[in-house]
């Protein structure tokens, strides 16, 4: 058994939470005890904990702090978005349409409504995960009533052109969300100012807790609320307001900038040029330049992924076989078969996440211990 | 003086965002705050002051209230 701690490289199915966002719930567990929607002093405290948060998010996102609602997690601002716009149509039927490389509470939810009689499009990916602007206008319909497209893929790291794919859904008068919870603050793009409608984000993505998200709207932006109760955040997601994980996404937002973007790109760059220099027969699924910084995922043809990453835990190193979701799956990811891998070379497929904490010894390590495990195994270096 | 519109705003956000915008001020100067009837009226006068901040006009203004406070501090 490995001794040393092991090395993390799973950072876009969570990431640990950093020291500064720990400090400042800490301090807010043990001081600020009340309700952020009670009126006496303490309960403005933890509103105005609350308040400080929303601007710090909004600030990310290039953002007015009440267009912001606080939600659970990701999954929570997918489904309310998603959700929350048909209801807010009034509609029993029309159209949808998503990518073929959405998150599951993305794809989840549009298979819901599909299920209640709404037609749902999803449209298909490049080899590089790229939605094709053309697919998308040969898509959309007059009763198009929402479109949702990820903004940075969670498996392949593809991250979309929005500002193309908006127009094109502006122009056919159809509202845009995208799940931004793999990009937001990793890419140097202010989303709100996007031709998008409804932004989803998260905090533990971005060294922030689990269990708090948002979701942005824009102007004019009408959702019908899915959780009903006490009215909190603006009616549109009711339950008292997680006042310390909030004030925990408030700062990872405002902590995550340039130079942790910059820390990610450095170690994106050395994993891609360590995996072509020592892996001549393994291919790079996704974009090479201008994806993510986070995510590479590498396909070794001719291995088992779900054995390798049994071998690399025993290792000390912490990757995956695809999503968390399908982590213990045996069957090919959908968005590998979406980018044209052939079912045995998703099963040859490994995703490698790293943090800005993440070291260059760190990555030389995993890839010398690639190169050890894969050797051992003929035809596959 | 800058003012913050925080109609429609409920308690105790409507206070929690006025006291973020008034500790961003110098001591003295003073913020034009919009606020509803009701709740807000009742609750955010009085909070601003228990925070050390000084109403300096409170007037109604259509259906709402409209403040001016001043920034406390030395």
């Amino acid at each position: 058994m490995p001794s040393a701690p092991p090395t993390y490289l799973d950072h876009a199915a969570t990431t640990p939470v950093a020291p500064e966002v720990i400090e400042a719930m800490a301090a807010l567990w043990s001081s600020a005890t009340a309700n952020a929607s009670s009126l006496h002093r303490s309960g403005v405290r933890a509103a105005r904990a609350v308040e400080t948060a929303r601007s710090q998010v909004a600030q990310r996102l290039g953002a007015k702090p009440e267009q912001i609602v606080f939600t659970s997690g990701g999954t929570e601002a997918n489904n309310l978005a998603i959700k929350g716009t048909i209801a807010a149509t009034g509609r029993s039927g029309g159209h949808l349409i998503c990518t073929a490389i959405e998150h599951p509470s993305v794809l989840a939810p549009m298979r819901w409504l599909q299920a209640r009689g709404f037609d749902l499009t999803i449209l298909p990916v490049d080899r590089q995960g790229q939605v094709q602007p053309d697919s998308l206008r040969q898509a959309l319909r007059p009763d198009t009533l929402l479109v949702s497209i990820i903004h940075g893929s969670n498996e392949l790291g593809t991250v979309q052109d929005l500002a193309v794919l908006g127009e094109i859904c502006r122009r056919a008068g159809a509202p845009l969300h995208t799940d931004a919870c793999q990009s937001f603050t990793k890419l140097p793009v202010e989303l709100a100012t996007l031709p998008v409608d409804l932004v989803s984000i998260n905090a533990h993505k971005i060294h922030g807790p689990q269990g708090v998200g948002a979701l942005w709207l824009a102007p004019g932006i009408t959702l019908e609320a899915t959780a009903h109760g006490g009215g909190q955040e603006r009616g549109l997601r009711s339950g008292t307001s997680n006042t310390a994980g909030i004030a925990g996404f408030g700062v990872a937002a405002a902590s995550f900038g340039p130079a942790r973007r910059a820390a990610l790109q450095a170690r994106h760059a050395q994993l891609l040029a360590g995996l072509d220099r020592r892996f001549p027969t393994a291919h790079i699924n996704g974009p090479r330049g201008n994806g993510l910084p986070h995510i590479v995922s590498v396909t070794f043809p001719g291995s088992d992924a779900k054995r390798l990453f049994q071998q690399l835990n025993r290792a000390g190193f912490e990757v995956s076989t695809g999503s968390a979701c399908h982590a213990t799956a045996t069957t090919p990811s959908p968005a590998l078969l979406a980018v044209g891998l052939e079912p045995a070379d998703a099963l040859a497929t490994l995703r490698i996440s790293h943090g800005y904490t993440t070291t260059p010894e760190q990555i030389d390590a995993l890839l010398d211990t690639l190169h050890a495990l894969l050797r051992a195994t003929p035809g596959t270096t | 003086m800058e003012t913050l519109d925080l109609t429609g705003i409920p308690c105790p956000q409507n206070t929690a965002r006025a006291l973020m915008a008034l500790e961003l001020l110098d001591p003295g100067q003073a913020l034009e705050l919009l606020i509803d009837d009701g709740e807000p009226h009742a609750n955010v006068p009085e909070s601003l002051e228990i925070e050390g901040h000084t109403i300096a006009l409170l007037e109604r203004q259509g259906p709402g209230w409209r403040i001016i406070a001043a920034r406390g501090g030395e």
